[in-house]
């Protein structure tokens, strides 16, 4: 077992540059999710961490030595590939085999390792069948298999569950959280998911365009987001922005106009902040309900109810043309085209600058 | 197919063989079976007759093979020339399909650059005509020219060179590698490209199992590649049985020196067609012909169901 | 660069080296008549490896060649015979493709399996007949019997090609069409055929290369005056004027420029075209 450390990693191809200065570290035992749109360079980082791509700059560091001119063999890891990428000619057994022939591991022992993985893994009847006779649940357990056989120091995913469907994905999520704590590794996971992020993640990695935008835990980004693309990322149905400018700012206090009746005062430290200045809200769908009742009110015209049973979600168009989505329990009465009124308490909000940057809140209102 | 398309079918009278399916096959059809196939059954079927001297069509049966096989006259040059095929044949798979996988197998790595114009040229022998490439190796090795002799001397090895295609031991072996050094384009394409379609990550996954590159080729990405190497296989058998322009064009329908060059395809152009002192004997040429057919159908099938039956046990 | 490179870089050297020599292997024998068909006799033979130079160019083989045999007659021999038969192929060959792939019937599969026995059984086999039959059409000596033979021999192959190619048109395409109560003659051509472009270039190739360069049926259908196709009127001439250096490279050199012109400008197409459809 092991720790990573990646200090200050950029990597480019030819011109382009893909990372532009990664720097964070994975403590032993923790299981790090790498999430992100599409593109944002994630995929890149875990291959550079196997030694699949070289590091065009900066220094990575497995286990307190640095790897960079280590091949892949050697550095002490192994990955579960998305397409599982098992050898169609080999049986279950050779395909989990194979990599211990390299570690001149010696026969007894690496037939020992391979029938122990494959009893956790629930292989055993299948180690005679060759891949294109197993299901993708059961192709996926061999990937897992093949790298588990391994005793590596560090477990990398690629985005080992896109390729199952929606039931499969949810037990199998569940099977590598359970086998995370049963091996106490090292794991690194990719994802552009962010429910497996919140989930299976000790910590997580949100990256965007080669650059990383916070790391924390799960619950940590999802309450204190420090910029509005993980605010956006994090949290399913996305938070709601609102546009709106500062009134008044002196020292302790803010105050805003969003559109609505009258400006609101917010629990953010106005330090540095203008009248006139441009900011963004924030408001998570969860905190943002039907009615009148709370500090921030908000008005529109109902375009869309989507009732999912336990919930309901209400589209509203407000009259300046933005969209919010709240949500409301799932017996609600919201009828299209009509006004309506929703809601916040204001210690629910979230504030960010034009950069996107978040505000701090007032020590005494940090929500809950 | 849908229930629209068969909907289609069915309602233009209620024939099993709707009018525009006739049309669309029929052209072909009829082209193909009026020169390729009618020919190839009236050939057997010619086979088993004789002409005799006023030109009267006799049937004997299987006559003509026995005579083939078993008399001197035609059977001499009939075993040299499926013995010499048989030479041609294995030269082609050792060498041909070796150097074809050597060539795939550098062509596929990736990253390399210039890997098209390499392409490019290595294919470009395959695209010349068998004339050119037999008169243009008859120049370079011609003892006339002294090219080749020039060339092995700057190596130290000039006493090696002879006069190769002109002597008996070494012609057929001579003919067979320029055969080869002009086709081995198609093997080398074909394998190429069932390299390139093995997904990568199979190799990054062998790669951080530890598999040193080497490995990695022989253990992953060849195996992937037999079925390939099986259709390689096939199509050589068949070309190199059917093969004729390179020997024609090199060494005249005599195939010399002395019939050292002479394989089934010149034989059966002799046979039926004359060449100076003999003449022309349809039904015996037919007879020659059948046997060809039967040694590439032995072929043929023994791939089918022996080789290809194996791979598709072997891999999905 | 990082030193994990160094071994892969060393093992580049090494492959960079094989695939040069062999391209030198490949290619030096063309180059080297192209390159002495233009010099005199006699620096061809002291100097066979110097391209040609103020003293050495002397283009009497090609105006010999051009002078003692009508090179562009049988290069136009050739270019009917190639892009005819090409044509024919390319229509039947679409036409049965579709049907074979399109429509089930009864007997499909027997009709697909008869048409696919020609890629692996050489149609010369049967020329004793086709002889005979050519002889009593009385199309001996003529372009067209060249034409029907090879366009017999190239189907085949063309309906493999095209017919996987088809397969792999989206089913909707001809659903919608046919919702529109189009006739299947319509559907075949206006919506099929300008979908197959694409194919046409790899069947192109896999049927006018072998035409072009083929002896055999020249030599036995056709092979009076008038009537020779380029490779077979380059044999003969090759063939009479052996002693004539300068004449026999410069005939080689006109029968092998048109086709590596056109190689080298269809490569690309050519490439992906084999590795498209070879996956079989």
């Amino acid at each position: 077992m092991a720790d990573v450390s990646l200090r200050n990693i950029k990597k480019a191809y030819g011109k382009v540059e893909v990372l532009h200065g990664i720097s964070l570290d994975v403590k032993d035992g923790e299981f790090a999710v790498f999430v992100g749109p599409s593109g944002c360079g994630k995929s890149t980082a875990l291959r550079i961490i196997a030694g699949l791509e070289e590091i065009t700059s900066g220094e990575l560091s497995i286990g307190g030595k640095v790897v960079n001119q280590v091949p892949p063999a050697e550095r002490g890891i192994a990955m579960v590939f998305q397409s599982y990428a098992l050898y169609p000619h080999m049986t279950v057994y050779k395909n989990m085999a194979f990599g211990l022939k390299f570690a001149k591991t010696n026969k007894e022992e690496a037939d020992k390792r391979v029938r122990q993985a494959a009893e956790i893994l629930q292989l055993t009847p299948y180690l005679e069948r060759k891949p294109r006779d197993l299901s993708g649940g059961q192709r996926q357990r061999v990937a897992i298999g093949r790298a588990i056989v391994r005793e590596p120091a560090v477990f990398l995913f690629d985005e080992p569950l896109s390729n199952l469907d929606a039931a499969l994905r949810i037990n199998t999520r569940i099977e590598i959280a359970k086998l995370h704590r049963a091996l106490n590794a090292t794991t690194i996971y990719v994802t552009h998911d962010q429910v497996e992020a919140m989930t299976l993640a000790s910590k997580i990695v949100v990256m965007n365009q080669g650059r990383v935008e916070q790391v924390g835990a799960p619950l940590d980004l999802y309450h204190h987001p420090q910029n509005q693309f993980v605010a956006g990322f994090i949290g399913s149905p996305k938070m709601n922005f609102v546009p709106a400018k500062v009134v008044a700012a002196e020292g302790g206090s803010l105050a805003v106009e969003f559109g609505e009746a009258r400006p609101l005062p917010i629990p953010f430290s106005g330090a540095g902040a203008q009248p006139g200045q441009s900011v963004t809200l924030g408001i998570r769908p969860e905190h943002l309900g039907e009615g009148a009742r709370h500090g921030m009110v908000l008005t529109g015209t109902v375009e869309a109810v989507e009732h999912l049973g336990e919930a309901s979600y209400v589209h509203v168009r407000r009259d300046d043309g933005t969209l919010l989505t709240a949500r409301s329990p799932g017996d609600s009465r919201a009828e299209i085209g009509s006004r309506i009124s929703v809601s916040t308490d204001v210690d629910h909000l979230h504030l960010f600058d034009a950069q996107g940057q978040a505000f701090p809140r007032h020590s005494k209102a940090d929500a809950a | 197919m849908t229930s629209i398309a068969m909907a289609a079918d069915t309602s233009v009278g209620r024939r099993k063989w709707p009018v525009h399916i006739v049309v669309f096959l029929a052209p072909a059809f009829l082209v193909y079976t009026v020169f390729s196939i009618y020919p190839l059954i009236d050939t057997i079927w010619l086979s088993l007759y004789t002409t005799d001297d006023t030109g009267q069509a006799h049937f004997i049966g299987l006559g003509n093979f026995v005579t083939l096989l078993t008399d001197p006259v035609w059977s001499k040059p009939f075993w040299n020339a499926l013995r010499n095929n048989l030479v041609f044949f294995a030269i082609h798979m050792v060498v041909q399909t070796s150097i074809g996988l050597a060539l795939a197998a550098l062509l596929s790595l990736p990253r390399l650059k210039g890997a098209a114009v390499y392409r490019t040229l290595l294919f470009m022998p395959t695209m010349l005509s068998v004339v050119i490439i037999g008169f243009v190796w008859q120049l370079i090795l011609s003892p006339l020219w002294g090219i080749s002799r020039s060339f092995l001397a700057t190596f130290g090895l000039g006493a090696l060179f002879a006069p190769w295609l002109g002597q008996e031991g070494t012609a057929l072996i001579t003919v067979s590698l320029i055969s080869v050094w002009q086709f081995v384009g198609i093997p080398m394409i074909l394998i190429y490209a069932a390299l390139i379609n093995i997904p990568d990550d199979l190799i990054d996954a062998a790669t951080v199992d530890g598999a040193p590159p080497f490995y990695v080729f022989w253990a992953i990405r060849l195996p992937l590649v037999y079925p390939t190497l099986g259709v390689v296989s096939i199509l050589t058998f068949v070309g190199n049985f059917n093969a004729f322009d390179l020997i024609y064009a090199m060494k005249g329908a005599q195939a010399g020196p002395n019939y050292a060059t002479d394989i089934l395809g010149t034989f059966f152009y002799r046979t039926f067609f004359g060449y100076q002192l003999q003449t022309g004997n349809p039904t015996m040429g037919a007879a020659v012909a059948t046997m060809m057919l039967f040694i590439i159908l032995v072929g043929v099938l023994f791939y089918l169901f022996g080789v290809q039956r194996k791979l598709q046990h072997h891999l999905a | 660069m990082p030193m994990v490179n160094r071994r892969l870089n060393v093992n580049r050297i090494a492959v960079h080296a094989a695939l040069i020599f062999y391209t030198l292997i490949a290619t030096f024998p063309i180059a080297l008549v192209l390159i002495n068909s233009m010099k005199s006799r006699n620096a061809i033979f002291s100097n066979p490896l110097s391209l040609p130079g103020p003293g050495t160019f002397d283009p009497v083989g090609y105006t010999q060649v051009l002078e003692k045999a009508d090179f562009g007659l049988y290069f136009g021999n050739s270019l009917i015979v190639t892009v005819v038969s090409l044509a024919a192929v390319l229509i039947a060959g679409a036409m049965a493709a579709w049907a074979l792939g399109e429509y089930r019937f009864k007997g499909n599969t027997i009709v697909a399996l008869y048409m696919a026995i020609g890629i692996m059984v050489p149609i010369r086999l049967g020329t004793v007949s086709i002889l005979k039959m050519v002889v009593g059409m009385g199309l001996i000596n003529t372009l067209t019997a060249l034409i029907l033979v090879y366009t017999a021999m190239g189907l085949p192959l063309a309906i493999l090609i095209l017919g996987e190619f088809m397969a792999q048109i989206p089913r909707d395409l001809r659903e919608a069409a046919r919702c529109d109560g189009v006739s299947e003659y319509r559907i075949f051509t206006e919506v099929i055929l300008p979908l197959i472009r694409p194919a046409v270039a790899t069947v192109a190739v896999f049927t006018m290369v072998p035409i072009w360069n083929d002896l055999w049926f020249p030599l036995i259908l056709a092979s009076g005056d008038g009537k020779q196709t380029v490779t077979l009127g380059a044999q003969q001439f090759i063939g009479q004027y052996v002693t004539n250096w300068n004449a026999v490279l410069a005939a080689l050199s006109l029968a092998i420029a048109p086709i590596l012109v056109l190689y080298i400008a269809f490569s690309r197409h050519l490439v992906r075209g084999l590795t498209m459809g070879a996956v079989k």
